[in-house]
């Protein structure tokens, strides 16, 4: 019965998502991945049907002539994108990471097609400003749908780089030599390779047991040695890594491999660049790459210093919430708990520009599973180690198998190399492993976005009201006033009060005599931090979670006026009768 | 050389009148127009020779121009010279300028051997402001800055409130104050030092008054970022002159584009403020991050069988991580980039031997020309500065030159007599640490004796200090000159060495009633004069020592095929070597160029037809070469028909080409 009532439920949900969707102005499917025409057309069809809310338009072009296209989304009957709290999404600054740019697109989409029934949804949009990046590395996202290429092909922005020092830049790529329009793995037998054929599936290869004979040599990305040099496929395409090009500590390519000459010296990057200068509104800020599955924070490296611990409670809390919304994702900081990284765009954003921000690692080959339901009495030890062991061979070629009908794995296949004599080329095809077949895009892309939209939540939302006025005799009144924001992102980093990045928020009161003003530490004891200069305007912020209280001594009678005027938030105006 | 410099101030008097340059016979340094319009006229009168390039135009739109001097196309070697970075050497500009015309006119040989790049001034607006009165000393571009972080933008520069067209010093009698009058000159103001009782009097203000009421004087005034100090290498966040973050301004990364662009350029010189000539930069600073000794991040070192907590150096690591990895080809560099240990933040010690060496001929040569009179010591390189990016990031050798520092004032010239076998900071200053310790303790200690060092100063401590590179000789001298002024109680030893050198470089203090401090005094260093000086004294420095440029081009790496040796194996199957020397005095590439992989390697080649490579390849990208005779032996096997011939090159983009024929014939 219990299950009945269940089954029952989800069959109305389904019903009035697919409801919602007919009504929608733009029909978008969430069941491939766009390639750049279709992408860019997508966004056109959301701006052509949303002209209020959206704005479509080209910040800067790449090394190779393509356009950068944001998607702003504000609604501009509720006032000018700068006056609310920003939220910057941006994909794809690595081009082999594509499905960054379905998760900005599907953000678009359901913010938009659900403005109209939504409540919730249309509050947002009506108080926010997204600003969307689909795609920073559009040269690379481009390449990978047109040519020929492989999951890991792609990372890097199109300037020539002499990778293997020879006084030549790019002249040994990867390259598609059986013309299949992939670029696969090689093998070559080889009894000292240390690999052999798995017994349980002939297409998986094993590492060979101490004192065992093996079978094969693994010889990398499909290729040739085109330069001659004895080196395989070591000179590809470019290597100027956006995410190591931004300026917060950027460090040199011999101290950071892949940073380019100088910060920003690519052009996104300093498309970029220049535009969120333009936007001090932005106060968080997502960058969404694969994979591994984690909501990753700075600081990145030890250079980047530490994080105030006011602002780590604000990351600890969206990404707990993060972890929840995208089962499996692990929030951890990118410097201690993964690599150190120098120059990436969101250390960049943080230190240098006070905007918190995640790099979100979108989808896990966990979530690949072919498998029956654990036993509850399981420890997580050992189910991650059988994990490991099965889905790097035969339970993800069951799964390639069973669930795409074997589309995710080419078989291996004999070919006469140039240089090796007989290998063998197949593997893992270009739209897998950092990216989940198609048929489980649509939970990646809603799950994510979701995440996005709880965070969207969580800006700063200031509210301005009187706590009392009180007559001190002889013309003098004394009024206290409380600004206070309900929600977990702070008016200000405390980064960027500790860097002195932005002017501070301004508490200001017009129309009456200030005899003196100050921040109240304590209402009840009466502890006042006078401002010694104009004490009219008070300098100061609002904390994750909370109030700031403020006195003036005035001297006057009728009306004054009392704004907060907020770097990050919408301002507030509060009038009181004196 | 003497008879070198004579001609050439008059030669380029008479340029500057034909040209038009300046605005009369007695020159002055020329303004950001007037550059600009020498350069137009030089590189229209001398169409083959030169080009001008506007690299950039600065927040204030006026351009940042460099002209390219030499046979275009030519495949030569550049010499980049970046004048007046920092905005704040006039001097240097005019240097630049002089410098293009001598390669135009007396110079046109070493056109034929170099390509020069000048910029003689990479920073007009904030060298802009050296010409605008009220002079501030300010040197930053024209984009806005809103230093206070405040409502408003740039809204509280100084103020000339006395109206003689310099923003000098206010003092205010207060009870905060803690600075007094010299004793013997009062128009000089000291700081005093409680610990020794001694009580101040004035409080001391820069000249202007609070024009937004914020209770700060001149806290946010006009401008911006000096360009000088936005470049990548060692550069600061987080301060009111240096930019948001390294190549923000449009002037600095104009001039870091135009380096990538240009791999011909083999060294860089500076004309600004520091001097590295003179004497070689120091290279006992800390790093920032790392350091020689190394520990392995936790989970890895776990999984190594290692002690996370134990230290170790690099000659340890690598091959522990070689064979951890199976990556044989595993680098230092990898290794260190993965450790998170930081840029190299001191000279390459090998290269320093060069640098060393160059120096010791510049101080020769200042000699000769009679210019090695006592001067205080140039500043150090700026953060964030040209010079010191062309070096650790750029991979050449960088140099700079300040032509001119203040003249130490004649009573510090008098140093303590000494009895023959005692040291003198003079000597001191010019030792090398092991010199210093060879000495010996008793020397030592009788040294510092002479010199009133503190008791807890011994000569063991300095031993230990200069053996552990804590601190130079040239430091040591420096500490123990300031700290005997200190005791005299006088003044500051550039105030003193600029009254004694111009003693209207000093405004004398006068009353002014200011209006939120009520009665002030208004005098004080007029900005720019302790490191400009008429431009008369500049003219003749700048002439005297323009000529060593010529000797430093000399130096530049030259790569040469030495010798060719063939071996003939077997019937038609030849063993070739080939030894490719270095005949400049520096080597290609330096060290930390090695390091920073940016000079772009030099290759050898080896072509002819019917050449069958049984070892070698027939490209090979070469190695280090030191200087000198430096050297890298290749070598093949080839199979070739009797009697063909292959032919054996090294090119590069910056130290030059080479190439042999040689022929494989069985009868040889």
């Amino acid at each position: 019965m219990k299950t009945l009532c269940v089954l029952f439920i989800s069959t109305l949900l389904v019903v009035s998502t697919v409801t919602a969707t007919k009504t929608a102005k733009v029909y978008l499917s969430f069941d491939h991945y766009y390639d750049g025409p279709e992408l860019v057309s997508s966004f056109e069809r959301l701006n052509a049907a949303y002209p209020n809310l959206t704005e479509l338009r080209v910040i800067g072009t790449s090394e190779e002539g393509r356009d950068i296209h944001l998607f702003t989304i504000n609604n501009k009957k509720t006032g000018k994108d700068t006056d609310k709290p920003g939220i910057y999404v941006d994909g794809t600054i690595h081009g082999n990471e594509i499905q960054a740019a379905e998760v900005c697109l599907y953000l678009a989409w359901y913010l938009l097609t659900n403005y109209d029934t939504n409540k919730s949804i249309r509050e947002l949009v009506d108080t926010r400003a997204f600003y969307i990046i689909p795609v920073v590395n559009v040269d690379h996202r481009w390449r990978f749908f047109s040519e020929a290429g492989g999951y890991n092909i792609g990372r890097t922005a199109m300037v020539p780089y002499d990778d293997d020092r020879d006084g030549l830049a790019d002249e040994d790529p990867p390259d598609d030599i059986d013309g299949d329009g992939e670029i696969l793995s090689m093998r070559v037998a080889d009894p000292f390779g240390g690999w052999k054929t798995s017994p349980d599936d002939p297409r998986v290869m094993i590492r060979v047991e101490p004192g065992e004979i093996g079978e094969w040599r693994r010889l990398g990305s499909e290729g040739i040695d085109n330069d001659g040099d004895g080196r395989l496929n070591e000179d590809g395409p470019g290597y100027l890594d956006m995410n190591r090009n931004y300026g917060f500590k950027w460090q040199p390519p011999y101290v950071q491999s892949g940073a380019g000459d100088f910060p920003m010296s690519s052009k996104p990057t300093r498309a970029i660049a220049d535009f969120v200068v333009t936007k001090p509104n932005i106060c968080f800020n997502f960058a969404f790459h694969n994979s591994g599955g984690m909501w990753v924070r700075g600081p990145g490296s030890k250079l980047a210093g530490f994080y105030p611990p006011a602002d780590v409670k604000v990351y600890d809390f969206l990404g707990h919430e993060g972890e929840k919304i995208t089962p499996g994702y692990e929030y951890i900081i990118g410097g201690q708990d993964m690599y150190t990284t120098h120059g990436d765009f969101d250390e960049w954003m943080y230190s240098n520009n006070g905007i918190y921000g995640f790099v979100g690692e979108l989808f896990m080959s966990e979530q690949e599973r072919y498998r029956r339901k654990e036993p509850k009495n399981k420890t997580k030890d050992e189910d991650e180690f059988a994990y490991f062991g099965g889905t790097a061979g035969e339970e993800r070629q069951k799964f390639s198998d069973n669930l795409t009908q074997g589309e995710m794995f080419k078989p291996w296949k004999k070919f006469n190399h140039p240089q090796f004599g007989e290998v063998e080329i197949g593997g893992w095809r270009t739209f897998t492993t950092r990216m989940p077949p198609p048929f489980m895009i649509l939970e990646m892309v809603h799950r994510n976005a979701s995440m996005v939209i709880f965070t969207a939540r969580h800006v700063p939302e200031v509210s301005l009201e009187l706590i009392d006025v009180t007559d001190l005799g002889g013309g003098l009144k004394r009024v206290r006033v409380r600004a206070s924001n309900p929600n977990a992102i702070p008016s200000l980093s405390h980064n960027a009060i500790r860097r002195n990045i932005y002017r501070k928020d301004i508490l200001r009161i017009e129309g009456v005599e200030v005899v003196s003003g100050g921040i109240i530490n304590d209402r009840f004891l009466n502890r006042v931090d006078a401002v010694e200069h104009r004490p009219h305007m008070i300098f100061t912020s609002i904390p994750s979670f909370g109030k700031r209280e403020v006195q003036w001594i005035v001297k006057g009678k009728g009306k004054a006026k009392v704004t907060y005027e907020a770097v990050k938030a919408a301002d507030r105006e509060l009038t009181i009768d004196l | 050389m003497n008879r070198f410099s004579s001609p050439v101030v008059m030669l380029a008097l008479l340029l500057c009148f034909l040209l038009g340059a300046y605005s009369s016979a007695t020159a002055a340094y020329p303004a950001p127009k007037e550059i600009e319009q020498t350069l137009k006229e030089l590189a229209d009168r001398n169409k083959n020779d030169a080009t001008l390039i506007e690299l950039a135009r600065t927040p204030g739109d006026r351009p940042v121009h460099l002209l390219e001097l030499g046979a275009k196309n030519a495949n030569l070697p550049a010499i980049m010279v970046v004048a007046n970075m920092e905005g704040d050497s006039p001097m240097g500009s005019s240097a630049a300028l002089d410098l293009a015309r001598l390669l135009l006119t007396d110079w046109k040989d070493e056109l034929a051997v170099h390509r020069w790049y000048i910029i003689p001034c990479g920073n007009p607006d904030g060298y802009a402001r050296y010409f605008e009165r009220p002079l501030t000393g300010s040197t930053v571009n024209d984009s806005p800055f809103n230093a206070d972080k405040d409502d408003a933008t740039d809204e509280d520069g100084p103020d000339d409130l006395n109206g003689d067209g310099y923003i000098t010093k206010m003092r205010q009698v207060h009870p905060e104050g803690n600075w007094v009058e010299v004793a013997d000159n009062p128009i000089l103001m000291r700081k005093v030092d409680r610990k020794k009782g001694e009580v101040g009097k004035y409080r001391l203000y820069e000249e202007g008054i609070d024009n937004d009421g914020d209770g700060r004087i001149n806290e946010d005034g006009p401008g911006g970022v000096n360009p000088g100090h936005n470049f990548p290498h060692n550069f600061r966040h987080f301060t009111e002159t240096d930019g948001p973050w390294s190549a923000s301004e449009n002037e600095s990364q104009a001039i870091l584009r135009y380096c990538f662009d240009h791999p011909e350029i083999a060294m860089a010189v500076t004309f600004g403020r520091s001097n590295s000539l003179k004497s070689v930069p120091e290279s006992n600073r800390r790093a920032e991050a790392g350091g020689s000794k190394f520990k392995l991040p936790k989970r890895w070192a776990r999984r190594m069988g290692i002690d996370p907590e134990k230290e170790f150096a690099m000659s340890e690591l690598l091959p522990m991580a070689r064979d951890f990895t199976g990556y044989k080809e595993l680098t230092e560099d990898m290794l260190l980039q993965w450790l998170d240990a930081g840029a190299k933040v001191n000279p390459d010690k090998n290269d320093i031997g060069y640098w060393k060496e160059i120096s010791e001929r510049f101080n020769d040569f200042l000699k000769e020309n009679d210019l090695d009179g006592k001067a205080l010591d140039a500043p150090g390189f700026s953060n964030g500065s040209f010079e010191e990016w062309a070096y650790y990031q750029y991979g050449v050798p960088s140099f700079s030159l300040n032509f001119w520092t203040l003249p130490e004032p004649e009573k510090a010239q008098e140093e303590k007599k000494t009895d023959d076998s005692t040291l003198t900071l003079d000597q001191l200053e010019k030792m090398s640490a092991e010199e210093v310790i060879a000495l010996g303790e008793e020397k030592i200690a009788a040294f510092l004796k002479t010199q009133n060092a503190p008791a807890q100063y011994t000569a063991a401590m300095v031993i230990k200090g200069l053996e552990g590179g804590m601190i130079t000789p040239r430091r040591m001298a420096e500490m123990m000159r300031k700290s005997g002024k200190d005791d005299e109680g006088g003044a500051d030893e550039k105030d003193e060495a600029l009254f004694s050198f111009n003693p209207d470089a000093f405004v004398a203090w006068q009353e002014y009633n200011h209006p939120t401090l009520g009665k002030v005094e208004i005098g004080g260093m007029i900005p720019t004069s302790d490191h400009t000086p008429p431009f008369d004294t500049a003219a003749e420095r700048i002439s005297k020592q323009l000529p060593f440029l010529k000797n430093l081009a000399s130096l530049l790496p030259r790569l040469v095929i030495k010798k060719v040796e063939l071996t003939r194996r077997s019937s038609g199957v030849w063993f070739v070597e080939t030894w490719i020397g270095n005949e400049g005095f520096l080597p290609y590439p330096t060290h930390q160029g090695k390091r920073c992989q940016r000079p772009a390697p030099a290759v050898v080649t080896i072509s002819g037809k019917p050449a069958d490579f049984l070892e070698g390849r027939p490209r090979q990208p070469l190695g280090l070469l030191e200087g000198s005779g430096g050297v890298e032996k290749l070598s093949w096997l080839l199979r070739a028909r009797d009697g063909s011939n292959v032919t054996i090159k090294v090119s590069s983009f910056s130290a030059g080409s080479d190439e042999k024929v040689v022929s494989l014939k069985e009868a040889n």
